[in-house]
């Protein structure tokens, strides 16, 4: 059965989670990079973003690419879960952890529940700025280009309250998503020497710390620098 | 030595030089053809070391088996709670071993009660079955340079002891085990587990099958084969608290016993040296602890009678090294039933330590100085945390606490060269045989003994049986089955149907305690009489007292332990009998009248160099002795002396 | 010492079970929690009431036979220990103990506290040995084997397949389990030969035991009494890659 199709083996889906959690997260540190131009002004930014659109077809590859490998992530997720059910269709009564070597964590439990979140988040997120809410974009104009103004977006998005402290929120989750996710994809693909494991989930936690942390600075970056100001 | 002409067992043994008999056995043995093998069925009862070995070297040749086992995977089997190591004589140490050398030390070490012809076959196998082990992936300690790694064990000048940390039996059964799945997995073995032997069966005279307890269900179920392959173990719960797992017994042994198997040797047990000393009556067992501590660790008392300082408070000047002292050339290292007799001669005259004075100290103070912590962790450091978990005291900082326990059974079943007991086509293998340790067992020999049984004896010798009888296409249909059906029914109904008001552990406890105190490291014409009558009243009292708890429609442990008892009030008393009838003491069996002026065990030659044999007569009539006389061409017998 | 324990109780596999209070007087601190329930089963048996069937076998930690859920933890709540290792001197006096079976779908309930593991000999028999036949064996000393590599073959060899591995993970995965074995025989160089077929096979028969899926939380390597590192599962996961290839 599985012998002819190894991927679709527990360890296979280990490994495409694993590999589709690499890509993303790869994705997040360019995306974070993206985010970070803000802090140097407006100009910078939205240059990168048009330099982006610029790239056309081979954007739109990249794109579907990310798609993919989301999809990939997603439904592999929903597998283990399910295979988790049948699992154990009888629950104890009490459970407790030993603790020690055990990487039970707050992180390691709700990985489902923080990725649920971050699946509804994502849609979100695209329409708010990829789309701007439906709305077209402000324009702008950069060393005589004429170009969208998404900095501008940004700003105005992030001046509510409610998105602002939203995301923010979101943005702790997938920290939490990280801190599990880090670790738990090299020890999938079975990347790391044992000595190193124990440090590989210390780079692990940092990892996610900076990459929540520099996502989350914007929007409240964002809010606190427009209250009563620009409104 | 007149008796072996008379006498109606016939060893079998191979003529020519003790160097040649096996081999010329086995080219003069009768082979069964390869495409033929699939026609015979074997039943291996046992997943040891010998029955797992057995099981799957049977599979590997093609023949039709079925295994069977009590606990719920045959990786289970008590073997593998065996710590220490396996011998074998590989001379890989170039210490001047070699397999004649390992030949002797068995048979002296066995107190000269064994066949010589098997302990010589059992030391020329073993090196093969080192090779067979590493093969399987059997992670043996290694030496840097990625050679094995050898320690010395009790009994022997040599190092020729292989192991794998402290899990030896479990490393060397997990190798027999996974051969066994492999055939399982081809096809060539049918596992059947949690299925308690009850009954063998026998047609015209020949073991055709058994029945047994389905343990989950219930069900009683019979089997037919072509021959039985017996690997039960030992005996030694009957003392209630040994270092045997609670689920090992002498039923499947006993029940054969009774159909006709003689029972070799009964009173030969081993009390093992290094065991936790008793702590309460609430106790399931007794924990051992491997005898290789004896290697870097000295046994000791206090000089002063009831000495209760702790031990570092007391100073090396009024310590007493009494076996260091006793036996300068051996030390630490002498054979098991003198180390453990010698423990019980320092309690009994009060030198003992510990709450109950039943214990001495075990001490690795000088191995830590001389070798380092580390080293000694590398060695016993899962020997040590066991101690430290079930004790609370730390052996890293104080010395052990240790004394005897029953661990190993010698005797056994009857069987001949061949290992076929006196019943046709019944063989019997490992422990559950009296062969190859005569009245003492040498440590890391267990093991040995075992794979040789499985892995190279019976292969080679049940295809001469079964050469010359051809299936016949007997099932289980045929009235000698469902007799032994009906008979193992009634016996598990009339259990349950008693409703006394004693449970069947309170019985067990109480022979038990019979054993160990007149049955065990001493014992004595008057001791040995009143065991006899204890039993006796006891086993009456039983069957008309004992409360088993539970239904014989599903898992009911209390119904199995019952039926393991009942065996162990009849077998008890057999032993009794034969520890009675052997006045001389040797190995494991000592006989207080019979001891030299310094207290050891002194054998009398000239009567009692034979194996005892007790046929079944019938119940409630008394048990016949036979005879088989034990000739000693090749080693001479000497008092053996470990000074 | 005295104790209220709260234990399953279970007739048969399709029967439902639930909860039973016993208490039990007269528990020494030094006992191990199988001779406290022994001791237990004495007064129900002299009740005239059912036994509580578990299993046990060597009482020392190294046949794997016993395995209980204590206090929501298997093998209760010590480290690298086995229930019948455990002594009650774990437990505070008078404290409630609860007792539950492994509860895995690989492990349905025979009775009581008794569980059937026989998934586990059905994944070693996929694949967790090597196909060497009786007297086919080279000298032992042929193939010389770093000391390193014996050791740690036989950190993953020490499994004692109890299951606690499985009754313990969030997920029901037999992964440690399964790892320990194909991890000894990778390492070592008589697995080799065959070291691709066996990653996938007992892959395999581990899935189809309906076993969960793996996620990394490592409670399996908390809960094994013999302290087997999930590093095996990082092994393992190689080998599978490998053989995928």
């Amino acid at each position: 059965m599985n012998q002819n199709k190894p991927l679709r083996s527990t360890v296979g889906k280990k490994v495409i989670m694993a590999v589709s959690g690499i890509f993303l997260m790869l994705f997040l540190i360019v995306h974070l990079g993206g985010n970070l131009t803000m802090f140097a002004g407006s100009d910078l930014f939205n240059s990168y973003a048009h330099h982006l659109e610029g790239l056309g077809p081979l954007l739109w590859v990249a794109e579907a690419g990310l798609l993919a490998i989301f999809l990939f992530h997603v439904i592999s997720a929903f597998q283990v879960v399910a295979e988790k059910k049948r699992a154990r269709t009888d629950r104890y009564a009490v459970t407790a952890s030993k603790g020690g070597p055990s990487k039970v964590t707050a992180a390691s439990k709700s990985m489902i529940y923080t990725g649920i979140i971050l699946l509804l988040f994502i849609p979100a997120h695209i329409w708010m700025f990829k789309f701007n809410g439906g709305e077209p974009h402000p324009v702008t104009e950069v060393h005589g280009t004429e170009m969208k103004d998404l900095y501008a977006s940004v700003a105005e998005a992030f001046a509510n309250p409610v998105v602002a402290f939203g995301y923010a929120a979101v943005m702790f989750l997938l920290g939490m998503h990280l801190r599990h996710g880090f670790w738990s994809s090299l020890q999938s693909l079975g990347a790391m020497a044992p000595k190193c494991s124990p440090l590989i989930y210390t780079v692990g936690f940092i990892f996610a710390l900076l990459l929540a942390g520099g996502f989350l600075v914007l929007p409240l970056y964002f809010y606190f620098t427009q209250i009563g100001g620009a409104a | 030595m007149t008796a072996g002409a008379e006498s109606i067992l016939n060893a079998k043994i191979p003529e020519g030089s003790i160097q040649d008999k096996w081999k010329n056995h086995k080219a003069g043995i009768k082979l069964v053809a390869p495409a033929n093998k699939r026609k015979y069925t074997v039943i291996v009862v046992g997943t040891g070391l010998a029955g797992g070995a057995a099981a799957a070297s049977l599979g590997e040749l093609g023949y039709n088996v079925l295994n069977f086992c009590i606990q719920d995977s045959p990786r289970r089997a008590h073997s593998v709670a065996a710590q220490g190591g396996i011998n074998a004589a590989k001379n890989y140490q170039n210490d001047g071993d070699s397999v004649w050398r390992l030949f002797y030390d068995t048979v002296k070490g066995g107190d000269f009660r064994s066949r010589e012809a098997n302990v010589y076959r059992l030391a020329e196998v073993s090196a093969n079955i080192i090779d067979q082990c590493v093969a399987a992936g059997v992670p043996f300690a290694r030496e840097y340079g990625g050679t094995l790694a050898n320690r010395s064990f009790g009994g022997a000048q040599v190092s020729r002891t292989f192991y794998a940390r402290g899990q030896t039996g479990q490393q060397l059964l997990l190798g027999c085990y996974s051969a066994l799945m492999r055939q399982v997995d081809e096809g060539r073995v049918k596992l059947y587990t949690r299925r308690e032997m009850l009954d063998v069966v026998l047609v015209d005279g020949r073991a055709r099958g058994i029945t047994v307890r389905n343990l989950v269900t219930g069900e009683i179920e019979s089997y037919a084969a072509d021959a039985v392959c017996l690997a039960t173990g030992g005996y030694s719960t009957v003392f209630f608290l040994s270092t045997n797992a609670v689920n090992s017994n002498a039923t499947a042994a006993w029940r054969c016993y009774k159909k006709g198997a003689f029972f070799a040797n009964p009173c030969y047990t081993q009390i093992h040296p290094t065991c936790l000393p008793q702590m309460g009556e609430t106790q399931s067992k007794l924990t051992l602890m491997s005898e290789s501590l004896r290697n870097d660790g000295r046994v000791w008392v206090p000089k002063k009678k009831g000495d209760d300082r702790p031990p570092h408070q007391i100073p090396e000047k009024e310590r007493d090294y009494y076996l260091e002292r006793k036996y300068p050339a051996f030390g630490n290292l002498v054979p098991r039933d003198i180390a453990s007799r010698a423990a019980k001669a320092m309690c009994d005259d009060g030198f003992g330590v510990g709450p109950t004075g039943y214990a001495v100290y075990l001490d690795f103070g000088d191995a830590i100085k001389r070798l380092g912590k580390d080293m000694i962790r590398d060695r016993y450091g899962n020997l040590f945390a066991m101690y430290h978990e079930i004790t609370d005291d730390d052996p890293y900082q104080t010395p052990m606490k240790i004394y005897p326990a029953p661990h190993y059974t010698m005797g056994g079943l009857w069987v001949d060269y061949n290992l076929m007991s006196t019943i046709q086509g019944l063989y019997v293998l490992g422990e559950a045989n009296f062969s190859d340790h005569g009245a003492n067992r040498l440590g890391a020999s267990a093991l040995m003994q075992g794979l040789a049984d499985g892995y190279f004896v019976i292969p080679a010798t049940i295809g001469d049986f079964l050469a010359e009888h051809r299936p016949d296409g007997l099932t289980t249909d045929h009235d000698a089955f469902r007799a032994s059906r009906n008979e193992v029914d009634d016996a598990v109904k009339k259990l349950l149907s008693i409703k006394g008001n004693k449970t069947v552990r309170q019985y067990w406890w109480e022979v038990g305690r019979i054993m160990w105190n007149q049955v065990g490291m001493g014992r004595n014409e008057k001791g040995l009489q009143q065991a006899i009558s204890d039993i006796k009243g006891l086993r009456e009292d039983y069957w008309k007292n004992v409360k088993v708890g539970g239904s014989a429609e599903d898992l009911n442990k209390s119904l199995e332990f019952a039926g393991r008892v009942a065996d162990f009030l009849e077998l008890g008393e057999l032993m009794a009998r034969d520890a009675l009838g052997r006045e001389e003491s040797c190995g494991g069996h000592f006989r207080e009248e019979h001891q030299t002026p310094e207290g050891e065990a002194l054998r009398h030659d000239d009567t009692f160099c034979h194996v005892a044999a007790w046929e079944f007569k019938g119940a409630g009539k008394d048990p016949v002795m036979h005879k088989e006389s034990l000739e000693f061409e090749n080693v001479h017998l000497a008092q053996r002396s470990y000074k | 010492m005295k104790f209220t324990i709260k234990m399953w109780r279970q007739e048969g596999p399709e029967i439902p079970g639930s909860f039973v209070e016993y208490s039990i007087d007269n528990v020494l601190p030094e006992m191990s929690f199988l001779e406290m329930l022994d001791n237990l089963n004495e007064e129900i048996i002299g009740r005239g009431e059912e036994p509580v069937a578990f299993d046990s076998d060597c009482r020392e930690g190294i046949c794997g036979m016993c395995g209980l859920v204590i206090n929501g933890m298997a093998h209760g709540p010590k480290r690298a220990c086995t229930t019948c290792e455990l002594r009650m001197r774990e437990f505070p006096d008078g404290a409630v103990i609860t007792v539950e079976p492994f509860r895995a779908k690989g492990f349905p309930v025979i009775k009581d506290l008794v569980v059937d593991r026989g998934a586990f000999d059905r994944i070693i028999a996929a694949g967790g040995y090597v196909s060497v036949n009786t007297g086919s064996a080279p000298d032992g000393n042929a193939i010389p084997i770093s000391k390193d590599i014996a050791e740690k073959a036989m950190d993953a060899a020490a499994c004692i397949g109890c299951g606690a591995c499985v009754a313990a993970c969030p997920n029901a995965s037999a992964s440690l389990f399964t790892s320990a074995k194909i991890s000894q025989l990778a390492l070592l160089p008589q697995g080799h030969a065959e070291r691709k077929q066996r990653a996938l096979r007992m892959v395999e028969q581990m899935d189809r035991e309906v076993f969960g899926n793996c996620s990394n939380h490592a409670e399996c390597e908390a809960a094994c009494p013999k302290s087997i590192s999930i590093d095996n599962i990082a092994r393992m996961r190689r080998e599978y890659m490998k053989a995928m290839r």
